[in-house]
Order: C-alpha cells, then structure tokens, then sequence
C-alpha cells in the first residue's frame, strides 16, 4: 500500500514537469474539509485558500468549506478517507493526519489519504506569565528542574503535548501537561497564572503579548523569527531566541499546514490541486496571512512533501512510543 | 465615566442609514439561520465572512454580530411553535413555550421570549459598556477548578425532585451523561465507547438528540392524539401583542435574576446553554406557586430566555478582551477580526476604540433593531399554525431531516434522530423527565473536562475544589441547592401531614 | 422498541414499561463494558478515560433495575395500556413513512427523499389531490434547494437523480 502511493507519487512529480496543468478539471463543486472547527488556524487556513481561489479564480468549480472537526480531526479524515478515489474532496489539517493513527484507534490508517501539499509551518514559542520571574529560558529550565510546573495546550497526545514531552526529555523535567480545548483556553489560563506556560502557535497569543499579560521565552525554530516589526511595544518577533541558543536543546518542532486527497485518486488529480495550491501560495494575499499569523512559509509538494512527512512522523513517533501512547 | 463618552464617540461611529440597513439585514439572515435547525449562527457567520473582506471592519462586525443576534432570536421561534429547539441554548424555553404555544397562545409565547430576550442582551450590554475592565480581570480568575464549580452549580441549581420518580430521573440524567462521553476524550486523547463504529467518533451530537427527543418525540404524541395541533388555533391578534407588552413588567424580579445569571455565566464561559438552565430551574424554585412551570408558565418563557441572551451577550466580552472565543461564532468572529488585520486581545480596546465601542454601540442597536423585526415576524409564525397538520408535520419532518443531515454531513445521524425521536415518544408516555437527560449531555462533557483538568494541576486531590475563596463558594451554593430539595422535602412532608384535608390545586389557566 | 405483548386492547403499560427498562439496562451494560475497556480506575492523575463513564453505567443499569421493580409493583395487572390498537395504526402511519424517508433519501438523496415524502403523505394521508400535492412536494425540495445550497451554500446528501441534472 505505502509503495504503491510513493510510485504515484513520483509519477505524479515526472507528469507534472511534462503535462501541462489542465489534465484534470474539476467538473463539480470541491469541498474543503476542515479537520478543525470553526475560528481555528485550520479553518482559517482552508478558508483564505478558498478565498483567494476565488478571487484569482484558480479554478472553475466552485469550493464549498465544511467543518469536520471532532475527535481532534479524525471526523474530517475519516470522512475524506471514505470517498476513496473521489476527486472532489480535499482535507485540510495539520500534521495529526498521519500521527492520528497512530496515537488513537481511529478508524483510517494514513495510507487512506494521499498527501498534495503543505503550505506553511506554524511555530511554536515557549511563552510564561507576563509577571513571571524568569526572565529566559534558562530560568525557566532552572525552574522546571526544580518540579511542579505545568504546561497547557490544546488537546491530548497531539502536537503542544509532544512538545511538551520533548522539552522534558531534552531538559531532563517532569513538567506536567495540561490538555484544554483549545490553545485559545490554555492562553487564557496562562494569562490568569492558572499555568506556568503554553506553546501556543504565535497568532494564538500575540494578544495577550500585546497587553503584557504574558511573555514569549523563546521560538522552537532553528532560525529567528524575520519579522522585525515592533508588534508588542518595543518588542518585535525577531527579538525571541531560539530555544536552542536560549537552553532548550530542541533544534526545529514546527507543525506544517497540509492538505490532503483520499486514496486511490490519479496522478493528473493531485498534481491539479499541487499546483492551484503552489499559484496560491504565490500571490500577496497569502504573503499576507502568514505575516499576520506569523507562520513560516514553505510549499513543499510531491516527494519532497513525503520525505517530510516520513521524517517528521519518525521523530514525533519516536515521542508517542517513549510515551507509551501508541495505539497499536 | 470614561466609557460613557467612549460609547456615545461609538455611535457617533456607526450611525448611519447603511449601518442600520446592514443591522437589518444581518438580523433577517440570523433569524432564518435560527429558525432552521441544522444550521446555527457560527454557518451563517462562516459564510458571511469572505463578504466582509472588502468591507471596513466596523460595518462588517455589525453584519456578523447582528446575524449572531438575530439567531438568537431565531431559536426560540422554533422552540415555542414546534418542540424543536433551533439552537442548544433555546432547549429550556420548549418547557413552557411550547405548551404556552399549544394552549393558543402562540403570539403571547412568543412576545415574551422576544422582549425578555431583548431585554437580556440589553442588560449584557450596559454591562459590557460599563464594567469591561473590571470583568475581564474576574475572567481571569477562573480555571478548571472554578468552571466544574460553576456547571456543578448549574447542574445543581436545575435538578430538583420533581414529581416523576426518582429513578426514572436518575436514568435520564445518566443516558445524557453517557451520550455525552461518547466519542474522543480531551483528556485522554482516547476514543471511548465508540465501539469501533465509524459514525460515532465524532460522538453523538446534541442537535441530533433534542431535534429527535423533542421535534419527532412530539410529532408522534401529537400525531397519536389525532393528526392535528391540539388546541393550536389561535388566531393573529395584534392585541394580544400588545397585552403581552403591558404584562411584561409583572416579571421584572425574573427578568432582574435571570439577567444576573446569564452575565454571570457569559463572564465566566459557561455559556448561554448553562446559562438558560439553571435560570429555569432558579425562577421554578424561588416561585411561590410553581405548579404551572411545565405547562405554560410565563415566567418559564421569560427566565430562561432572558439568561440565554443576556449569557449571549455578555459572552462577546471575554472575547474582546482576553481575545478568547465563548462561543463557536465569537470564535468564527474572531477569526474575522485577524482577517481585517485585527488582532483580538486585551489590546483592542485602547489600539482600536472606534471599532470596539462602534461594535459595542452596534449591540444596543442591533438588538433593538432584532426585537422590532421578531416582534413584526409573531404573526407570520402564528399563521404557520393554521396550516394543516397533514402539511405542516411532514414539512417539518424534512426540515428536521435536512437539519439532522447537515450537522456533520452524516446519513447515519437522520437515522439517530428517528431512533431519539421514538426514545422522546416512549419516555414522555412513560414520564421519564427529558431535561436531565438534556442538561447532561449539553455540561456532562465540559464538567467531566474541567473536573479532570483539576485534578492533572492538583496532582489528584479533591482538595483543589475548595484551594481558595471563589471557588469554595461556588461548590458551597451548589451543594446547598442540591441539598435544599431533600430539606424542603422533609418539611414538606412534614406539612402536608398537618394539612392533609387541602386539596391539591393548579390545574387552572395559565396566570394573567 | 416496543414489545409484542400485545393485551386485547393494545399494548399494556406495564409491558412497555419492562421494554424500556431493559433496554436502559443493557445499554448501561454497554456502557460499563466500553468503559472497562479503556481503564476506569482512578490513577494519581485523577480519573481514568473510563472513570466516570464506568459509574455512569453503572448507575443507569441500577436505576433500571428499580424501574423494573417500580413496574411491577405499580403497573401489573393495572390494565393500563400504552397504546391501543387504533391508536398504534396512527402513530405507525406516521413513523413508517418517516422510516421509508430515511431509507429513500439514504440512497436518493435529501431533496428527491423530501419531494417524495411531502407529495405521498399529503397525498395519502392528507387526500389532497395529486396537482396539489405533487407541486409542494417538489416546491418545498426546491425552496430548500435555494435556501441550503444555494443561500448558505451548505450542501445537502444528493443522489443519483441530482447527478443526471449535473448537480451535484
């Protein structure tokens, strides 16, 4: 099964250099499942998309958004898993497309879908208390070491609780997580001091950063932020260090923003919607959202599209097995 | 009073005819997303949301806020004609809304939930206006300690001995809370009783079960009673509008109460669902006469659809100004804001005043706007009454099927809804209470999350429910209302051996 | 659902009454199995996935029970009945065609189900004349159409029919 999606996939990279893009039309409405509810970053991301095909008119059929998000996702998964070969539908998510499978007994497995692209990266930040004492992540790490901190974000065995696991396993603590609805609650929660941190996504909590009411420790990316805009008082994105500079030896966590196809659907199919994807991740509009939501872009398609996922599944699942938190 | 002046700049802000024309129709689309079942305010935002991108953020937050009010209002029109509940939180106006409605007093019914609501959302909104700063500190003392306090209070606060057997209620309550586990676990990230069938990871939802348990529960009895609305008559009076409007003063100690609730629970986001509740239960219990409640009770109108407004209303400020969502469509609004190239947060209110108390100022006039446009659509839905039944039941059984299917794009739900269709049938002829079962899956979940997160902070000891003074007094008022039947109980039990010569009364008309 | 113990003049109270009880109950049993499976103990991190939905069963499952033994202290040999005969073809005619609507918009789809079901019932059951009902059926599939697809753009289960128009 796996070697059978890899063959299409490179087919479907060597066709794309030498078909022209109009092998495949929708002749139907596109449903956009979004594997999140309603205001989320997911929804969000599918919905700009579908604005900005609209507006550039990228494709001829129309594009209507549903969301599916219970169950962390795996509802809309399992709905686009069931129109197997089914053109039409595409899910948008994150990376718990394919580590859902692997962490609950939901009824896909990820070779159910077939991946077309991911966008973006979502960052994730180590934020604290705006009246915390510690003033770097080194203090935090002091403090961590010392026991009894707690970590909040949103959902369970997903990407803030891995995370979490591996900031502990990197440090050598036992902070305890906190799973909440969303990384929205666990903002909230920090900021009334209920929580001694969150790894929220940047846009999730650039409010309260604002307000003061809490304050980013460091990025868990290789590289700063490049945004030099003053957006908190004097302080701008590119002012918070890296983790790994500021303590925390975790080099790059970050959670790509993908979509996906069912199983089973042709090459010319997804090099369709690979492409209308790469048209939208080139125009200003998209340039726009990630500054405002302060992701990272990066479209990555076809091989190179998998290799990441491989690599990104092997180290979050090396987590999820530590853990014990495999389902199978 | 600073805000005073910051509100009249606001209005300065959105005074004008196109403002007022966007309120209007924002408004008329909020009602139509309301009155349908399977559709609900965050559906009509969503789609209105790419509309607004090349709107100013002010007119199109009064179009998206203006269509959250006018869903508001929509819910409870269902409610009260037809058992079915248009959104979660109008759950407890079908107590006595609809039996108003099938007495033949639908425009009363009606009238009532409209004002009382209005009235609601105003008092949200003097709130907001005047005490914003103050509220969004109070916010932030609540965690998941306080939240359980706050859904045991609700809980508490709702169930009471009624005359149904005791038991009966136990089992009730209990299928709402196992219902309401279904599916994945936050807690845990864990699937549970899902049986491994595919169509209930996504759990059962709660739209589903009260469309069925309610709207197909009561076309089967109305239907076994004889194909027609019994006693659902009435004609269009206008007077009888206007007579409810004089009587709405009578209830000023509810509507003052009930008010207070539905801040109360909006601040702190329980939300308008809790929130309609454990008004209704609160007004059922500080009644002196309360025999009426469940048959038609005016004040069973106005508490819980005061509260639920008021919840709905004052939910909007959390949002505002902690930049968190109380709701699904504050969290779709919010959304928009960030694609206006806001940033919802504590920083909006000094960064963008004019679009903060122009939003404001839009709510006392969008809901002003919202109660004159229900009140003018009462005797459009009292005449959906005189339509046959033989027309109007199998128009609603699509409608409710159409609802059922859009919830999550489910087949599998249009048959659930059937299956809780005969469950509401079967349990009302056998007086099994259908409310417990209600507020249990609507706060079972919320409860059962909040209770666990406090015990992963305090590393599992109970102690933490009473670690400090809030949340101390909450579980105390919640453990007195729950104990407090069982002691009126006793002294009840006590007088009614003294008095045992009075006959029982209350089967007379409804009051006023 | 309802028990085929069937009394001359209907079905009894009392018989209804065990139906349902039993049908909690062992719905409670499912419950508390569904809960064992994934740990229903209390761990030093407070309760278990399966904790509350384990007493939950539980509960449901004794509640039942002393409905059971409500009923037959209370409703036995009453008489009472829940449904008499005319009455049962009454509801019946009106849940069997809510069943057939169900199956047909399963496999037809929403909008070809609804026509279907509001012609017949006002047809059937309404005896209004064919012109009559055959135009609202069709009207109230197409105003819901217009309203769902068209107005909110929130799609309604199609089927074949729909396909042969290109609407999809």
């Amino acid at each position: 099964m796996k070697k059978s999606v890899s063959i299409a996939a490179v087919v479907a990279a060597a066709v794309g250099l030498a078909a022209p893009a109009s092998a495949f039309e929708p002749n139907r409405p596109v449903e956009f499942v979004v594997t999140a509810g309603p205001g989320g970053g997911t929804d969000i991301f599918a919905r700009t998309i579908q604005a900005i095909i609209g507006k550039y008119e990228l494709m001829k059929a129309p594009v209507v958004v549903t969301n599916k998000g219970s169950a962390g996702g795996a509802e809309g998964f399992v709905y686009t898993a069931g129109y197997k070969g089914d053109p039409c539908k595409l899910a948008f998510g994150t990376n718990n497309a394919y580590l859902l499978p692997v962490r609950a007994k939901v009824p896909y497995k990820s070779e159910d879908l077939t991946p077309v692209a991911s966008l973006a990266s979502d960052e994730f930040v180590l934020w604290v208390n705006g009246k915390a004492d510690y003033a770097t992540a080194a203090d935090f790490v002091a403090k961590a070491k010392e026991g009894g901190l707690k970590i909040g974000g949103s959902q369970s065995k997903d990407a803030d609780q891995i995370l979490t696991s591996m900031i502990n396993d990197a440090i050598g603590a036992k902070i305890s997580y906190i799973p909440f609805k969303s990384g929205g609650e666990a903002a909230v929660q920090l900021a009334g001091e209920h929580l001694d941190a969150n790894v929220n996504n940047p846009s999730e909590n650039l409010g309260q950063w604002q307000a003061g009411m809490i304050k980013p420790l460091c990025v868990f990316k290789s590289a700063k932020f490049a945004s030099d805009a003053k957006v908190a008082g004097d302080k701008a994105w590119s002012d918070i260090p890296t983790c790994k500079e500021a303590g925390i030896p975790i080099e790059n966590y970050a959670m790509p923003r993908t979509v996906w196809l069912p199983a089973g659907v042709e090459h010319d199919v997804v090099q369709f919607y690979a492409d209308v994807l790469r048209k939208v991740s080139e125009t200003p509009e998209w340039e726009k959202y990630l500054a405002d939501s302060s992701q990272s872009p990066g479209f990555v398609t076809g091989d190179e599209l998998k290799a990441v996922i491989e690599k990104d599944g092997a180290t979050v699942g090396e987590v999820l097995k530590r853990e014990g938190w495999l389902a199978n | 009073m600073e805000n005073i002046g910051l509100l009249i700049d606001g209005f300065g802000h959105i005074l004008s005819w196109n403002h007022i024309l966007l309120m209007v129709v924002g408004v008329t689309l909020g009602i139509l997303v309301g009155v349908l079942p399977g559709l609900g305010a965050p559906n009509g935002v969503s789609l209105l949301l790419p509309l607004t991108f090349s709107m100013d953020p002010i007119s199109a937050i009064i179009l998206l806020s203006c269509m959250y009010w006018g869903a508001l209002f929509g819910g409870s029109t269902t409610s009260i004609l037809f058992n079915i509940p248009g959104e979660p939180s109008s759950v407890a106006t079908t107590f006595d809304g609809y039996p108003m409605a099938k007495a033949g007093h639908a425009s009363r019914a009606l009238t009532l939930a409209f004002v009382s609501a209005g009235l609601g959302a105003l008092a949200g909104v003097v709130m907001i206006t005047l005490l914003s700063g103050w509220v969004a500190n109070f916010a932030l003392k609540f965690s998941s300690p306080e939240y359980f306090a706050v859904y045991f209070l609700a809980f508490a606060s709702f169930i009471s001995m009624g005359a149904q057997s005791p038991f009966k209620t136990l089992v009730s309550m209990m299928l709402g809370f196992a219902l309401a586990s279904v599916g994945m676990d936050t807690i845990s990230g864990n699937l549970r009783l899902t049986f491994d069938i595919p169509e209930l990871i996504k759990g059962v939802s709660f739209l589903i079960a009260v469309m069925g348990l309610f709207g197909i529960g009561e076309l089967l009895l109305t239907t076994e009673e004889g194909l027609r609305f019994e006693g659902i008559k009435a004609r269009v009076r206008l007077s009888e509008i206007g007579r409810t409007l004089i009587e709405i003063p009578r209830y000023w100690l509810t509507i003052a109460r009930s008010t207070i609730i539905g801040i109360w629970m909006g601040i702190t986001p329980a939300g308008p669902t809790a929130a309609s509740f454990m008004s209704y239960g609160v007004a059922r219990r500080s009644a002196r006469d309360n025999s009426m409640f469940g048959k038609g009770d005016p004040r069973g109108i106005v508490a819980p659809e005061t509260a639920d407004h008021s919840a709905g209303t004052s939910a909007l400020l959390p949002m505002l100004a902690l930049g968190v969502p109380g709701s699904a469509t504050a969290a779709v609004m919010m959304g928009g804001l960030m694609i206006w190239g806001l940033t919802p947060g504590p920083m909006l209110f000094t960064d963008r005043p004019d679009f903060v108390w122009g939003l404001i100022a839009s709510m006392y006039l969008g809901n002003v706007v919202a109660v004159f446009l229900v009140i003018a659509t009462v005797p459009l839905y009292a005449s959906i009454l005189r339509v046959p039944f033989s027309i109007i039941g199998p128009i609603i059984v699509a409608v409710i099927f159409s609802g059922a299917y859009q919830v999550a794009n489910s087949v599998s739900d249009i048959f659930m809804v059937i299956g809780f269709g005969l469950l509401g049938y079967v349990f009302k002829k056998l007086d099994y209470p259908l409310a417990p079962l209600v507020l249990a899956m609507v706060l079972g979940d919320k409860a059962e999350d909040a209770f666990r997160q406090s015990m992963l902070m305090s590393g599992g000891s109970l102690n933490i429910f009473w670690s400090n003074g809030l949340v101390s007094a909450l579980m105390a008022v919640a453990l007195a209302l729950l104990l407090s039947p069982l002691a009126f109980l006793l002294i009840g039990s006590v007088r009614k051996r003294k008095n045992e010569v009075v006959a029982p009364g209350g089967d007379g008309s409804p009051a006023g | 659902m309802i028990m085929s113990e069937n009394s001359a003049n209907g079905i009894s109270r009392f018989a209804v009454e065990l139906g349902v009880a039993a049908l909690t109950g062992v719905f409670g049993i499912a419950v508390c199995y569904g809960s064992l499976d994934i740990g229903a103990g209390w761990t030093d991190m407070g309760p278990d996935a399966g904790y509350f939905p384990f007493y939950i069963g539980l509960l449901i499952v004794l509640g039942s029970l002393a409905n059971i033994a409500h009923a037959f202290f209370k409703h036995r040999g009453t008489g009472e009945v829940f449904l008499d005969g005319a009455r049962t073809r009454v509801v019946a005619s009106f849940l069997l065609p809510i069943a057939a609507f169900a199956g047909v918009s399963a496999w037809l789809g929403l909008y070809v189900g609804t026509a279907l079901y509001i012609a017949a019932t006002m047809l059937f059951q309404g005896r209004y004349k064919w012109w009559i009902s055959l135009p609202a059926g069709l009207g109230v599939s197409i105003f819901f159409f217009i309203v769902f697809e068209i107005g909110f753009q929130v799609p309604l289960l199609k089927g074949p029919v729909e396909a042969w128009f290109g609407i999809y």
